[in-house]
């Protein structure tokens, strides 16, 4: 009997602190030794904090936000009737990596649309394409009349890719000032959408500033962005900001691949393993790497240095109930196809079930989205910062085809290589898809690449 | 065969502002004319107008107030014409040269002849002995608007003139009809009359400048051209004309009954329209409204989307400035800087005694745009020192703001030296100010400057040189 301390135990390799996510109990509760308590955000994953003492919740020790670091109390527990003996380190070391079960890791999102004008480098708009198109729409659009907001406030708008028409203005008679552009540029000062600043609207001529009132008809819910959510929203913002992105995209015919796979299937059914495209795509990803070492390098951004390396874990992307997860193969140039596919059949189940190990997130010089199996024709993924390239794969499709002069069908598959412009260039992003799609469509061809 | 980054057409302030400024960008440029650098602006438009305007003006006082300020000549101050001409060609080909030094300052390669597209990436340029070849990543087009002729009035450019035979007159001629109302035809018939000529205008509205400028502003414009001698003719639609001895006859419907009115000369200033029949635009699938003008977004990038387009050919308002604006915006994007269109206003000045300029919007425009609450008020340079002293006290500075915010939203100034003015109005706008803003910004004394901080005093209801009752 007596009040014992629960402490916040080991969470994870390097980690020493985490934000607390939320409670999971309540002063007045009963609870076992391993059940949750507190989840707890680190900068790897959300974890679930078990209790190492049985008995009733005295106090929590900290709330919603609070940053808390290993060894620091957490909460403190009556121990119950039962009186049961239950030495605090026990559960220190064992069980963590059942409560990761999400993460932050920067897996493929879709960009906003309207962002994507401002990415595309126009240097090669530049050049002067003859095709029909013109009459794009101006991104950021132009700002309406009622912007008030001085010329080089709306020139700074439109070179931080802000749309003005959506920034509410701090200034005087809702002026738009540069900071509030630049607020709003870094997304701290992002403001709902449709709520326009105009003069017109001004309730008053006073200068103070009121949050907008709540005017669409069926309401609105606010929830803090906390969490992983919030590293998420970080990380991806961050990974746009410092990287340059660009995406190029094209198509292989992956008749003879579908041949091959169809050929393999019972074998390695027969074997016990369930056999996907995503492990044929990264044994000709690997191979094409190797081929074009930069595509596996990062930028050292601090020491101004690029960064080869001589090893290949390929991050691919899993879409699990509690989000996106990039579990990653370690050494996946030296697997088989076999290997390739047990690990990823392994490592997807394990992600679903929220069963993975930090560390088994950890450590991708190259990733994998294999989107198109949700559906979409092609993406424009975000890199996972700091690695330099994310590939995308997409569904299948079949499609008429002429062949030696007659009419064929074929199956066709999308690709797209997502690369940061600062390390590789466009004409090499293209070598580097085409040699690629040489090894897809002649599957054989993995056989010379073959470790 | 030449290849450029950009290949701008026509050099007038649109054309030769991009040219100007792709060269400073590091772009390899090229720029077309079939005329004289400068385009119409520089040599049979804005500047020359202004030359003619200048001098008659200089005339004007000579005549009618230098006596009161105890100026006295010996005899009639006489126009020698031959010499004024020439005084107004030196002014335009010294601008004309000037903009030849800058392009070839910053590089950019000057092609005289006719442009015509062969494709949308290939130039032909007529020029006077050879067809040249000219090719282009990027096109400006940039050529312009002319004068628009009305049916049974074709220009011969002796006796039915536009805006180009005006201002290459030899002489001055004793009598003269003006077909349209607008700045273009009062700036013209203005300096004229003052040089000697007897002036009708012929206007189809049933006021001048009607929706274009306030009412007010346009009234003291309208007595001054009654006190000069000017007759306006409003609801006047000309029909047809014959010549009568050394003379023409115009016969118009004035307010519903046919008159004839005699003159020397006819001037046809019903407007101008974009020269969009000419360069093989269609030709190439370049979209035109229905008024003709080349179709571009706020990038002045057209359907074909390395070719862009700017000025008068893109659209309303046709007015230089607003083209020197696009041609530097066009030149950056070309360059790959994220640029659009959009200001907030194009001030428009008109050169008419006196003169009247304006930036923002009417109080009409104000109200359809919904605002309810508005605060004008106007000072008049009746009021203001500098304006006495320069003894041309008619007209006055008018604001109008949002009676919220008492932010600007347009400021419309008929009076001396309006065209001077106005830019101030402008940068407020643009701004956002408020009328504080203006209010409270010391303006030197004394200058005609002080009407504008005393009209947005007198609009927040207080100026110090007018009396203003307490609202």
């Amino acid at each position: 009997m007596g009040v014992k301390n629960v402490e916040l135990p080991e969470i994870g390799e390097g980690v020493n602190e985490g934000e607390l996510v939320g409670w999971l109990v309540q002063p007045g509760d009963t609870i076992e030794v391993d059940q949750p308590v507190v989840e707890l955000m680190t900068d790897k994953a959300t974890v679930e904090v078990p209790s190492t003492v049985a008995g009733k919740v005295k106090d929590l020790k900290f709330s919603e936000g609070d940053t808390i670091e290993v060894g620091q109390t957490i909460i403190t527990v009556e121990e119950g009737a039962g009186g049961e003996e239950q030495a605090e380190a026990s559960s220190k070391e064992d069980k963590q990596e059942s409560s990761s079960n999400q993460s932050q890791q920067q897996a493929p999102q879709q960009q906003a649309p309207q962002n994507q004008q401002q990415e595309a480098p126009r240097p090669m708009a530049a050049s002067g394409s003859q095709s029909g198109g013109g009459m794009e729409t101006i991104n950021p659009p132009v700002a309406a009349e009622n912007v008030l907001a001085t010329p080089s406030t709306r020139r700074l708008a439109r070179e931080s890719n802000v749309d003005i028409n959506n920034v509410k203005g701090t200034g005087l008679a809702g002026r738009v000032t540069r900071e509030d552009v630049l607020a709003a540029s870094s997304g701290a000062g992002a403001v709902a959408a449709g709520a326009p600043t105009t003069a017109q609207q001004s309730k008053s001529s006073t200068p103070t500033w009121t949050p907008p009132q709540n005017f669409t008809t069926g309401g609105e819910e606010r929830v803090p962005l906390k969490g992983i959510r919030k590293k998420i929203a970080e990380n991806m913002q961050m990974a746009k900001r410092v990287v340059p992105h660009f995406t190029l995209m094209d198509e292989a015919n992956v008749t003879k691949l579908i041949e091959m796979r169809q050929e393999l299937k019972p074998q390695a059914e027969k074997m016990g393993v369930k056999i996907t495209y995503l492990p044929f795509v990264m044994k000709a990803l690997m191979a094409t790497v190797r081929e074009f070492p930069k595509f596996n390098g990062m930028i050292d951004d601090a020491a101004q240095e690029i960064v080869y390396k001589k090893y290949f874990n390929v991050g691919f992307a899993a879409d699990t109930p509690n989000g996106l997860l990039v579990p990653v193969i370690k050494n996946a140039d030296q697997k088989t196809i076999y290997q390739l596919s047990q690990e990823i059949v392994d490592l997807a189940t394990r992600a679903r079930d929220g069963k993975l190990a930090l560390d088994e997130m950890k450590g991708a010089t190259f990733t994998i989205t294999n989107i198109g199996s949700v559906g979409g024709t092609y993406a424009t993924p975000i890199i996972n910062h700091p690695e330099v390239a994310i590939f995308g794969m997409y569904k299948i499709q079949e499609r008429p085809i002429i062949k030696e002069g007659e009419l064929d069908v074929a199956s066709f598959m999308n690709f797209t290589v997502t690369c940061d412009h600062r390390l590789i260039d466009g004409a090499e992003a293209a070598r580097f898809l085409a040699a690629f799609i040489a090894r897809i469509e002649s599957p054989g061809r993995l056989m010379m690449d073959m470790i | 065969m030449s290849q450029f980054d950009v290949c701008v057409i026509g050099s007038g302030p649109g054309g030769y502002v991009a040219a100007i400024r792709c060269a400073q960008l590091g772009l390899k440029t090229a720029v077309v004319e079939r005329e004289k650098l400068g385009g119409v602006c520089l040599n049979i438009g804005c500047i020359p107008s202004k030359a003619m305007i200048g001098a008659a003006h200089t005339l004007h006082r000579m005549q009618h107030d230098a006596a009161e300020m105890g100026l006295e000549f010996k005899g009639d101050v006489k126009v020698n014409m031959k010499k004024l001409k020439d005084w107004k060609q030196s002014v335009c080909d010294r601008m004309s040269g000037g903009v030849e030094g800058l392009l070839k300052g910053n590089g950019v390669d000057i092609i005289a002849g006719e442009a015509e597209f062969a494709s949308p990436n290939e130039l032909n340029v007529k020029g006077s002995d050879s067809t040249k070849s000219v090719k282009a990543k990027n096109f400006i087009v940039a050529t312009g608007s002319r004068p628009i002729e009305i049916p049974g009035f074709e220009f011969d450019e002796k006796t039915v003139m536009s805006s180009t035979g005006a201002l290459a007159l030899e002489k001055i001629p004793k009598s003269l009809i003006v077909i349209g109302g607008g700045y273009i035809g009062l700036e013209i018939g203005s300096y004229l009359s003052k040089l000697g000529t007897e002036v009708d205008i012929l206007e189809a509205q049933d006021a001048l400048l009607a929706g274009v400028v306030e009412k007010d502003v346009a009234q003291v414009v309208s007595r001054k051209l009654k006190k000069d001698g000017i007759k306006v003719h409003l609801k006047a639609f000309a029909k047809s004309y014959k010549k009568s001895g050394n003379q023409v006859e115009v016969t118009a419907e004035v307010d519903g009954s046919s008159k004839k009115f005699k003159a020397d000369k006819i001037l046809v200033t019903v407007g101008r329209k974009p020269n969009s029949d000419q360069l093989g635009i269609k030709e190439i699938g370049l979209e035109l409204d229905d008024r003709g003008f080349v179709k571009t977004d706020a990038q002045r990038r057209t359907n074909v989307s390395h070719i862009y387009a700017i000025g008068d050919i893109t659209c309303q308002p046709m007015l230089a400035h607003k083209a020197s604006h696009e041609g530097v915006m066009v030149a950056e994007v070309i360059a790959g800087k994220n640029r659009a269109y959009d200001v907030k206003t194009v001030p428009a000045v008109m050169f008419t005694d006196p003169e009247i300029a304006s930036a923002g919007m009417l109080e009409s425009e104000a109200r359809d745009k919904g605002y309810t609450d508005l605060k004008i008020s106007k000072f008049p340079f009746g009021a203001n020192g500098k304006a006495v002293s320069m003894m041309e006290t008619d007209g006055f500075v008018k604001m109008i703001a949002d009676g919220k915010t008492n932010v600007l939203l347009g400021c419309h100034i008929v009076g001396p030296e309006a065209s001077n003015l106005i830019s101030e109005a402008a940068l407020a706008i643009e701004m956002g100010a408020t009328l504080e803003d203006i209010a409270l910004t010391i303006h030197p004394h004394p200058t005609l400057g002080e009407t504008m901080m005393e009209a947005a005093e007198a609009t927040l209801g207080h100026a110090i040189h007018i009396v203003q009752k307490k609202r």
